[in-house]
């Protein structure tokens, strides 16, 4: 067997003097939801690797902030880093992720980031 | 081989049971019948994904960095500025690939180094048993 061919510095290049996630910046294309949209998160197969709390899918939230545009965290683990997604800043209320949460403590929230492939309208 | 080494092995096996998931029923090598979606999912989870999952409180202590741990930081930020991964391929193998009894049993940059070497040798720049025969001369320098 022949040795795998790893290009080992076209990521630093991309990123030099530019920062990442910055230097994906406007390869995302149209954002699909803005400032103040009902979002809830797709239940997706999580095998091999994701960063989207298994604890969110499901719930509905409310985007706050669209924050930077970025290969998605199951892509760029594997150094696949040709398609980028915008990525959301989401609230949930706490009563809406936990069932034994207490109503006396229902003004309580949490905000993470999300990927669009994680989203749908709600 | 010395009875050193024996002794070694010995305690090693007994060390394995301990570690192994306090399940209270018999789990090992089952039959796929026996593996519905809820424990299909349940196995293939990122098991660094462990928001709302049962845990005891662990102790918070505050506590620098030990030299070992910042040279571990410096060599894997080198590997990433040479190209040999980047941020995300590092916590994916790290805090997944590493599977969930090293994840919760090894201190943090010790899966950071631990994860450094794997890398080296998937990626083919270093053999495994090159690794293995280096490390086995460091060891014996120390004995």
């Amino acid at each position: 067997m022949s040795k795998i061919q790893h290009d080992r510095t076209h990521h630093a290049k991309m990123a030099t003097g530019v920062g990442d996630p910055q230097c994906f910046k406007g390869k995302a294309g149209k954002p699909k939801f803005k400032i103040g949209d009902r979002v809830s998160v797709k239940d997706l197969p999580d095998i091999f690797y994701t960063r989207t709390m298994v604890y969110t899918r499901g719930a509905v939230g409310e985007v706050v902030e669209l924050v930077y545009e970025s290969p998605p965290a199951e892509d760029e683990s594997w150094d696949n880093t040709d398609k980028s997604e915008w990525f959301y800043s989401v609230v949930f209320k706490q009563n809406d992720l936990w069932p034994e949460y207490s109503d006396e403590f229902s003004n309580d929230s949490l905000e993470t980031e999300l990927s669009e492939r994680w989203l749908e309208s709600a | 081989m010395s009875s050193a080494t024996r002794e070694e092995v010995l305690r090693h096996l007994n060390t394995v049971g301990y570690i192994q998931p306090a399940l209270h029923k018999q789990t090992h090598a089952p039959s796929p019948d026996e593996i519905d979606h809820s424990l299909f999912r349940a196995y293939t989870r990122p098991v660094h994904d462990v928001g709302g999952e049962a845990d005891i409180p662990i102790r918070y202590e505050e506590k620098e960095e030990e030299q070992w741990e910042l040279n571990t930081f410096a060599t894997c930020e080198c590997l990433a500025w040479r190209g040999v991964w980047n941020a995300e391929e590092r916590r994916r193998r790290q805090n997944c690939d590493v599977g969930q009894t090293q994840y919760l049993g090894l201190p943090y940059y010790g899966r950071w180094l631990l994860t450094a070497a794997r890398i080296l040798v998937d990626k083919q720049y270093v053999t495994l048993t090159e690794l293995s025969d280096k490390i086995y001369e460091v060891k014996k320098r120390y004995e």
